[in-house]
């Protein structure tokens, strides 16, 4: 999943705390600002389980994260490269 | 010809439109659409029949709130058309009995309430009702069932009557009479030892929390005394009368339940939930009392909306704020009321924590006025009352709060809260503004917790999550190495050369022969475990990395369950200011079969994890110990039912090749004949038997996993009643209540998995010596299913 409009302090920890919510995660990769490698916004996210992803779609998209409403997305999946952001 | 089928789907469409959409709000009366609907129906039965059929007994079913306005419906049809009645009380009558069969006990349930009001209608005489009613009371007297399944078809019947009730009391009193009086003697015999375990609250202060037969009956009871008198239900039938009572009316056929069979899931019992009364809420309506009938019905009417909608928490949200009858009741506080009852449902909520928690978000975005404050005032009362709190529901209510804080800039006025300061820290009170801080500060950060309690709540903020590690003290033992290794591993050195800088390490355990299989070294573990996550501490998936890369490592050092608790012992000691860090590595650590589910349960019951003994964070991780154990036997399971079900299916297809190729073996040539193309996955004898080894070895696993953990409490818990009587003290302390509520917790939360051991722990562990405060813990959860 992609996960847009967080911001730029919200930290690995608190997207697990609030995504595991909806069930067990895999994986989170923060999104880098291209150049000083700083999160820039965005991140994605990997459950083992596919239902647990459209529990995110239905009960994390659209609620707060360090007080931003925070948007998810289904996304293909993550590749190598992608974690850098247009900085 | 095509364009005469195509335009009878587009009439199918549109009396399909109709049906559904009959009820919802016009510009005319219900009383003349459904006029308009029976004659526009009538005229096209000769073509539709069937089509029609379904629909109308499609609705009966899935749209239960719109029972009332159905049947009416099919009253108006029957007048019109007696025999199409008569297909139609067929056709509920068999959906009823598929539901029954198939246990769709809540479609039964719709399924009966509509043919009880359908004799309110005229197509259904009430005698043959009350023959039906009679048949399933009978069912509750069986030998030999399950009470779960008499609990259902006395549920079923009851739930009905404030439909059909005045109607049968009308026409045939005595036998209603005799139903009823049937029904009690159930009640009166009826074990209840399931009753405490699922009680939200242990005192019945300020409201009872009644199980919900008993509840219900008292409801039932009432109406009775109410000569039936029922005001809440909407009946369009009312306005038809003088047409529906010319109309002949159908009986029902002879109808059995289905005998009870092994494999049948009945529904489990369940306690009330109850936290408000007419005096929480001065304003407005008043909130009808807890053995009226409109309670029971509001409350099912809102269950069934947060079921049709909990898939789309905005739709969830905003169908609860617009029930017909909001101006009559306090519907903020109905909907505030029925939502925690879920969310605290025993043993679990039947959706996701988090799929209440975004409703109630949703409720105080669209009802900005009243929702925020209705739920605050529902918020001071649990808090109010969290001393009797059962303790999974306490979890729960610490995970919601913590959430809803996060998501309303964790405004709250905390002040009022202050004064649990000066109570004993392990009170339930001050422990729920702590673990609240502490799941908070898991979603925002250390600062903003500081930020947004007064300063006097220091003692209750959660220290800032950073690591202790112990070898930064040049001093400690060790120290050179783990600062050798240190370097070694930002050197991106190889898991073997942090072996060998290990090596040099002294073993403190005093005569132990290296070459022995359980020797382990603490101090190797501890240099390494602490140097490792240390270097990852930057975030979790640094720490996973740096788990993953050193693997090898902890295979090496910890094979054993001692050596396993060791490490776990390592990284709480570096770790024990971040729980949440704690949860994750214990989690990635189990994944990755560094240590094993009994070494994480011996570890939680050691005595170095006293002091943190009855904090959330450790349960969270015994739960999800239990839960990885459970799933893996799962799924052991079902993979060895798929490859058995595959064999079986290859096998007769080979015995029909043998008989083509003239006797060649099973898959001897492999040449594609199966057709489905899964050859190359086709499973032999000896790999289902490999299968079912490893089901075995992980099924012990698991039933060992909870002879430790129930054997730990058992130990625990019966050194603390004997102290406390040797010392002549009163045994019902904090520390007491919240083991035994873990306890119980443990057993709720994964009753499926531990009844499969349910006579092993009674022959080993919950034997009649065993004191009976520990005692009755087991036997609450055995009479959940009996």
């Amino acid at each position: 999943m992609y996960i847009g409009n967080l911001s730029f302090y919200t930290t690995e920890e608190q997207i697990y705390e609030l995504f595991s919510k909806c069930g067990d995660v895999k994986r989170v990769v923060m999104g880098l600002d291209k150049y000083k490698k700083t999160p820039c916004g965005f991140c994605f996210i990997e459950y083992y389980n596919r239902a647990d992803a459209e529990a995110c779609m239905r009960y994390i998209n659209g609620t707060r994260l360090d007080d931003r409403i925070i948007r998810s997305d289904w996304d293909a999946g993550f590749s190598e490269g992608r974690q850098y952001g247009r900085g | 010809k095509r364009r005469k089928v195509s335009e009878n789907q587009d009439i199918e469409d549109r009396l399909e439109s109709l049906i559904l959409r009959v009820g919802e709000k016009s510009t005319s009366s219900l009383e003349s659409n459904l006029e308009g609907l029976a004659s526009v129906l009538e005229a096209d039965l000769g073509s539709f029949r069937v089509k029609i059929l379904r629909i109308l007994a499609d609705c009966a079913t899935n749209m239960p709130e719109k029972c009332t306005i159905y049947t009416t419906l099919i009253g108006l049809l029957n007048a019109k058309n007696y025999s199409f009645g008569g297909e139609f009380v067929e056709y509920m009558v068999r959906n009823f009995k598929d539901a029954l069969k198939n246990c769709k006990w809540d479609a039964a349930r719709y399924a009966l309430r509509f043919l009880a009001d359908l004799v309110n209608c005229h197509v259904i005489a009430a005698g043959s009702l009350l023959q039906l009613l009679d048949n399933m009371v009978d069912a509750a007297k069986e030998d030999g069932v399950p009470q779960v399944r008499k609990d259902w078809y006395i549920y079923a019947v009851l739930s009905i009557l404030p439909w059909v009730g005045r109607e049968l009391y009308e026409k045939k009193e005595q036998s209603l009479d005799t139903l009823m009086s049937a029904i009690e003697v159930f009640l009166i015999k009826r074990h209840k030892n399931h009753h405490e375990a699922l009680k939200v609250w242990h005192s019945d202060v300020p409201h009872p929390q009644e199980e919900y037969l008993d509840c219900l009956w008292s409801q039932i009871r009432k109406l009775r005394q109410d000569n039936w008198a029922e005001k809440h239900i909407p009946r369009p039938y009312l306005a038809f009368d003088s047409i529906l009572c010319e109309a002949l009316q159908h009986n029902l056929p002879a109808l059995l339940p289905p005998p009870h069979h092994d494999s049948y899931h009945y529904p489990m019992p369940w306690v009330v939930f109850r936290m408000f009364d007419y005096t929480d809420c001065p304003e407005g309506p008043i909130l009808p009392g807890a053995h009226s009938i409109e309670r029971f019905l509001i409350e099912e009417h809102l269950h069934q909306i947060i079921e049709s909608h909990h898939l789309e928490r905005k739709d969830a949200a905003a169908q609860l704020l617009d029930v017909p009858y909001k101006q009559k009741i306090p519907l903020d506080y109905m909907i505030v009321e029925v939502i925690f009852a879920e969310l605290f449902h025993m043993p679990s909520p039947r959706y996701l924590e988090v799929c209440y928690g975004s409703i109630f978000i949703e409720l105080c975005k669209l009802h900005p006025s009243r929702m925020p404050q209705v739920l605050a005032q529902a918020t001071e009362l649990l808090f109010s009352r969290i001393d009797s709190m059962n303790t999974a529901c306490f979890d729960r209510l610490v995970n919601w709060f913590s959430y809803h804080l996060s998501n309303f800039q964790f405004r709250w006025s905390w002040e009022d809260w202050e004064s649990c300061l000066q109570l004993d820290p392990e009170h339930p009170r001050p422990k729920f503004i702590k673990e609240v801080l502490l799941k908070a500060q898991r979603l925002a950060y250390h600062e903003r917790i500081h930020k947004i309690v007064p300063e006097t709540f220091e003692p209750l903020i959660p220290e800032k999550p950073e690591p202790t590690f112990k070898y930064s003290d040049d001093t400690a033992p060790g120290a050179n190495t783990a600062r050798a290794i240190a370097d070694a591993i930002r050197e991106r050195c190889t898991p073997e050369e942090v072996l060998t800088g290990l090596a040099e390490l002294p073993n403190p355990r005093a005569g132990v022969d290296e070459g022995d299989a359980s020797s382990y070294n603490p101090l190797k573990i501890d240099v390494f475990v602490q140097t490792l996550l240390q270097l990852g501490m930057k975030s979790f998936s640094h720490s996973f990395a740096a788990i993953s890369k050193f693997h090898y490592v902890f295979k090496v050092l910890a094979e054993s369950e001692e050596a396993q608790i060791c490490v776990l012992r390592s990284m709480f000691e570096l770790w024990h200011n971040h729980q949440q860090m704690m949860v994750v590595l214990v989690d990635k650590m189990l994944k990755t079969q560094i240590i094993e589910c009994s070494a994480v349960a011996n570890w939680i019951f050691s005595k170095d994890m006293n002091g943190e003994f009855t904090k959330m964070y450790l349960w969270e991780i015994l739960h999800l110990t239990i839960r990885k154990m459970s799933k893996h036997v799962q799924r052991l399971g079902s993979e060895l039912s798929d490859a058995r079900e595959r064999l079986r299916r290859d096998e007769s297809h080979s015995s029909e090749s043998d008989e083509e190729m003239g006797g060649e073996g099973a898959g001897g040539s492999g040449v594609g004949k199966s057709g489905s193309g899964d050859d190359k996955d086709k499973p032999s004898e000896d790999m289902v038997e490999r299968m079912e080894e490893r089901l075995e070895a992980a099924q012990a696993d698991q039933k060992n996993l909870f002879l430790i953990i129930f054997q730990r409490f058992i130990m625990i818990l019966s050194e603390h009643l004997v102290r406390c009587d040797t010392d002549n003290r009163d045994f019902d302390t904090f520390w007491y209540r919240w083991t035994i509520g873990r306890l119980q917790q443990v057993f709720l939360a994964h009753h499926e998995q531990v009844q499969k051991y349910s006579s092993t722990l009674e022959t080993l562990l919950f034997t009649h010596d065993l004191d009976p405060h520990i005692l009755k813990v087991f036997q609450q959860f055995v009479s959940l299913r009996a």
